[in-house]
């Protein structure tokens, strides 16, 4: 059993590096054209020989150790490293299946603590059997696990046999009820919506780029290019077109990106700890603890405000403070229609959606406008003065100066709050829109904070800083930012306790 | 808003916002007066030192050991600096009268700021630790700084400076008392009341 975890682990670390040269191989392309093909074997033998080696060594050093109330972890190939988490500090854990470690039934299993700035501690290649059952004793069925028996994990990552059989999730919890499993074309919807489209866009550029540049003495370049240049005087609606056409590629590769990322999505609802988990490739299960949970978003990009597709996200403590849910970490509820938005509350309890929200003041406009005409004319001056009035770029800029207000006043109308009891409600946005609610009492400090421009106006950006992250509501009124800052004190100050 | 809604069964206790302790209300203590001397020679030292370099580079061009041009960029360079730092100087000594703190039952509360006014307030309850800084300059004059580290990354961290050390350490140790008895126990109060303003510990 560990040679077959050996095995994998070498592979995975082996596709993570070739990853990695993939990436640094437009760079290299001249440089391997020079080189024999042998040489360039040779290269690639010593780099598989390096990753081998470091995997081995890297394995060997790697030990775990479940605790009645703690994971400890030892590893490191320079550096020794040795760390204990208690269970009751973890806020969420992950188990990954990459389709390579389907056949032996391993797992990556990775947890994460609020002080961390990256994953805590992260178990790569351990038997499934194994993980769910730490999974359950970290998240929730802490008490029966005390008076469990096998309370120690094995150093070698083999299955001992004192192991129950398939793991019922959640024990105390067995109820699990399912909140969201969004279909395929909903999940397809969340592709074409999300960011994905200009990430794909980007790669793709770079792809062309390198073929371009690297077979322009290839035929089939050259063919492709003259018929581009053929079609250009042919007439811009072939052109047109075309982009179109290069577009919707892109649009059904985002979604079908979105298909395989997140595809049999299921979010369950098991008390104590949430449940999502999806992936075509790979089988990705995120748990959350709910008690860990310090907000929760609901985000709208342009594009899934035409398509109404809303993604709904679960916050928790962030040790960067950057206070959004980008990245691979956050817990994304993918494919929510219009619908489906009373799941925030399902998620984050107490959270509904406000039917309205309050606006921020009008003064926001005048301050956002003149920044942006003074920025963009101080831009517009140096260009003028540097490329000649008639460039392309100069007229672009000053394009932009009539797009400015109508964008001002989308930004200024996407601000708003609202407070729904316990709940605050914050929106922002420009074309997409974000919606973030958290509990008033969950705020860690209360700044408040006053340019001149606002104090001349007798208005004050109101900040409450999360264990998200910061929030940031521009432009109110004095009093009733004090009034909205002595409520999250009161609220935060007579809380019960909520340690991270 | 209505601040007695009940949202999700969840039953929450009306409270009038106008009968919620305003923080706005609570007399705020200056820094130690010490701090203003302390914030004008920090601020005035680090432009004070280039000009310096000027200064002597202008005698060294008189003294014609360095060419002629040089005294005149050095005396440029020695008059700009020289401004930099009177000017730096009047900003610290009108920041540092500007910097206010008050303690109340259950938070921090400290302002600051000559052209971007910024009031900070921390409840004790979601302090995660407590230090006292001091350079050496500081003691010179008996100022340290406490910096109190709340959640929330980068923006999660109040430095209140300014304060003289014997203040600051029992300010200290009284924070982390507050958080240990907090650690205990669950606090049980009907709201927070008012403490004596200024009142450090």
């Amino acid at each position: 059993m560990a040679l077959v975890f050996l095995i994998a682990r070498a592979v995975q670390r082996f596709v993570r590096e070739n990853l990695f040269l993939f990436v640094g191989a437009g760079a290299g392309v001249a440089f391997v054209e020079r080189l024999g093909i042998r040489e360039l074997l040779l290269f690639a033998a010593v780099v598989l020989a390096a990753v081998v080696v470091g995997a081995v060594i890297h394995h060997r050093r790697f030990r775990f150790r479940v605790e009645d109330d703690a994971v400890r972890v030892r590893r490191g190939v320079f550096e020794h490293k040795e760390l204990r988490v208690r269970f009751s500090r973890v806020q969420n854990v992950q188990l990954g299946q990459p389709v390579y470690f389907r056949p032996f039934d391993l797992v990556q299993f990775s947890l994460e603590t609020p002080g961390a700035a990256e994953r805590e501690v992260e178990l790569p290649g351990i038997p499934r059997r194994l993980a769910e059952e730490m999974r359950d004793r970290i998240l929730g069925a802490r008490r029966e696990a005390v008076g469990e028996a096998g309370a120690e994990g094995p150093a070698d990552p083999a299955v001992p046999p004192g192991f129950p059989g398939p793991v019922v999730p959640g024990g105390e919890t067995a109820a699990a009820s399912l909140l969201h499993a969004p279909g395929i074309a909903r999940v397809f919807l969340h592709g074409l919506s999300s960011n994905q489209v200009w990430l794909i866009a980007g790669v793709l550029v770079y792809v062309l780029d390198l073929g371009v540049r690297q077979g322009a003495d290839s035929t089939v370049v050259e063919q492709l290019l003259g018929w581009l240049e053929r079609q250009a005087t042919a007439g811009w609606s072939v052109l047109l077109l075309l982009a179109v056409g290069v577009f919707s590629v892109l649009l059904v590769a985002a979604g079908l990106a979105a298909l395989l990322r997140y595809h049999p999505y299921r979010l369950q609802d098991h008390g104590s700890r949430l449940v999502g988990s999806g992936g075509v490739l790979e089988r990705r299960e995120q748990t959350l603890r709910r008690d860990k949970l310090t907000g929760a978003v609901l985000k709208q990009s342009p594009v899934g405000r035409v398509l109404g597709c809303w993604t709904l996200a679960g916050l928790q403590t962030r040790s960067d403070g950057r206070g959004d849910e980008v990245g691979q970490r956050s817990f994304l509820v993918p494919g929510l229609g219009a619908g489906d938005l009373d799941l925030v509350g399902k998620l984050y309890p107490g959270a509904r959606m406000p039917e309205g929200f309050e606006p921020i003041h009008r003064r926001y406009r005048v301050w956002l406008l003149s920044r942006g005409f003074a920025l963009a004319l101080a831009i517009l001056a140096l260009l003028a003065s540097s490329l000649g009035r008639g460039h392309g770029a100069v007229l672009l800029m000053t394009l932009s100066l009539v797009v400015l207000p109508p964008l001002v006043w989308l930004r200024w109308r996407q601000w708003g709050w609202s407070i729904d009891g316990p709940m605050f409600w914050l929106r922002r946005g420009l074309l997409g829109q974000r919606l973030e609610a958290f509990e008033l009492a969950r705020v860690q400090q209360v700044q408040v904070r006053s340019s001149p421009y606002q104090r001349r106006h007798g208005l004050v950006t109101l900040v409450l800083v999360l264990p998200q992250g910061l929030v940031q509501v521009p432009f109110l009124p004095e009093a009733l930012a004090a009034q909205l800052a002595n409520r999250a004190l009161f609220a935060a100050e007579t809380a019960r306790q909520h340690r991270l | 808003m209505s601040p007695d809604t009940q949202a999700g069964g969840f039953a929450n206790r009306a409270v009038a916002a106008q009968a919620l302790p305003d923080f706005r209300s609570v007399p705020l203590e200056p820094v130690a007066p010490a701090y203003r001397p302390y914030a004008v020679i920090a601020a005035g030292l680090g432009w004070l030192a280039p000009a310096g370099a000027g200064l002597v580079a202008w005698f060294g061009a008189r003294a014609g050991l360095l060419p002629g041009t040089v005294a005149v960029v050095a005396l440029g360079a020695l008059v700009l600096m020289t401004a930099l730092a009177l000017l730096g100087m009047v900003f610290a000594a009108l920041d540092a009268s500007r910097r206010r703190w008050a303690l109340r039952e259950h938070d921090l509360i400290y302002r600051s700021g000559v052209l971007w006014h910024r009031s900070v307030i921390v409840p004790f309850a979601r302090i995660q630790h407590v230090e006292t800084v001091s350079g050496p300059l500081e003691r010179r004059f008996g100022l340290t700084r406490l910096k109190c580290y709340t959640a929330g990354g980068a923006g999660g961290d109040l430095t209140v400076a300014g304060l003289h050390g014997e203040t600051a350490g029992r300010l200290r140790q009284y924070l982390l008392e507050r958080i240990r008895d907090g650690e205990d126990e669950a606090p049980e109060v009907e709201g927070p009341r008012l403490a004596s303003p200024g009142d450090d510990d």
